[in-house]
């Protein structure tokens, strides 16, 4: 059965760089957010097994996500896929039970390399 | 004037992720020179009008009075290329904030200190962000040295309208605060209406690869 998937960034591009990033043969059903608001909705309507989430965003930012997973104790599993760099917020992610961070923009092999040490691929 | 006139979905979206990138790393250095957090919010992109500057700038920049340093970038490929110019802007109630990450006595933050002190973080901010949009656009960009452009200022003074080269320019605003403190810096670029069909075909080339 295919994998939910969910992609939760705010920029169409970002997007699409992580779309194509994703390993062809892996057997998926995509749904896209551009928010964290999006994102929750699409969590509970079961959409997301994996979700790669974005932190700086409107409306509702990956931080936010993250703490409304925790919440709401769904078991999604997430890969924030950031600009934000700072090693700080790697640990915050990390904190709030990110599986882990990728900096953008996503680079295939990095983001290959992750899905594979999780055993995800 | 609508801002769609000039830069479509797609090309607004896709420079505003490569500010988003760019920024990223920018507030990377500003956390690792204060060793504090940086809270980063998504970039604005405007198109604004010379003659309107004035109101534009009070709207952009919520202080009363600020100190602000400019430097100018430029493409090293010819007079054809990317070219501008970026505003790093303090608001007032920063330069407290800073003496005491910098571990000043603030009777010691002279005019001079406080000078040398705007113009290390606008260098650091510059260097890391335009430098992060440069790579990303593969264009090879050339600096002018910083220049301060006024302590303690009215936001209105930090452009004078009648020096300006430019009827319209792309803004890009790029804030970075700090957590827990009253330290607000924004970076503005303005980007002169005509360095914009050179940014828009960059745009195109980036966004035709997806």
């Amino acid at each position: 059965m295919s994998i939910p998937l969910l992609i939760c960034d705010d920029s169409n591009m970002a997007r699409k760089q992580v779309r194509r990033a994703l390993p062809e043969d892996w057997d998926i059903d995509v749904t896209l957010a551009t928010n964290g608001e999006e994102a929750m909705e699409a969590i509970r309507a079961g959409k997301a097994e994996m979700l790669f989430l974005d932190l700086t965003m409107p409306v509702m930012d990956g931080y936010q996500v993250l703490e409304a997973i925790q919440r709401e104790g769904h078991k999604t599993m997430t890969i924030v896929i950031s600009a934000d760099i700072q090693p700080e917020a790697q640990a915050r992610v990390m904190k709030l039970k990110a599986l882990d961070f990728i900096k953008k923009p996503v680079d295939k092999s990095k983001l290959t390399e992750v899905l594979t040490k999780y055993g995800l691929i | 004037m609508s801002d769609s006139l000039i830069l479509s979905e797609d090309q607004r979206d896709c420079l505003q992720e490569v500010c988003n990138v760019a920024m990223g790393q920018a507030g990377d250095s500003l956390a690792r020179l204060f060793n504090v957090f940086i809270t980063l919010t998504v970039p604005n992109i405007r198109l604004v009008e010379a003659k309107a500057i004035h109101g534009e700038l009070s709207t952009m920049i919520d202080a009363p009075t600020v100190s602000a340093v400019r430097q100018a970038f430029y493409t090293t490929k010819g007079n054809q290329g990317l070219c501008g110019e970026s505003i790093v802007i303090f608001s007032e109630a920063s330069f407290h904030e800073i003496a005491e990450m910098m571990a000043y006595d603030r009777a010691d933050l002279g005019s001079t200190a406080e000078q040398e002190l705007l113009l290390d973080i606008s260098n650091v901010l510059n260097g890391a962000c335009l430098n992060g949009i440069a790579v990303q656009l593969e264009e090879a960009l050339s600096y002018s040295p910083p220049a301060l452009i006024g302590q303690h200022i009215p936001v209105e003074r930090i452009l004078d309208r009648e020096q300006l080269v430019w009827d319209q320019a792309l803004s890009i605003k790029i804030g970075y605060s700090i957590e827990n403190k009253a330290f607000q810096c924004d970076m503005l670029l303005f980007m002169p209406g005509v360095s914009l069909s050179h940014l828009l075909g960059i745009l195109d080339m980036l966004l035709d690869d997806f």
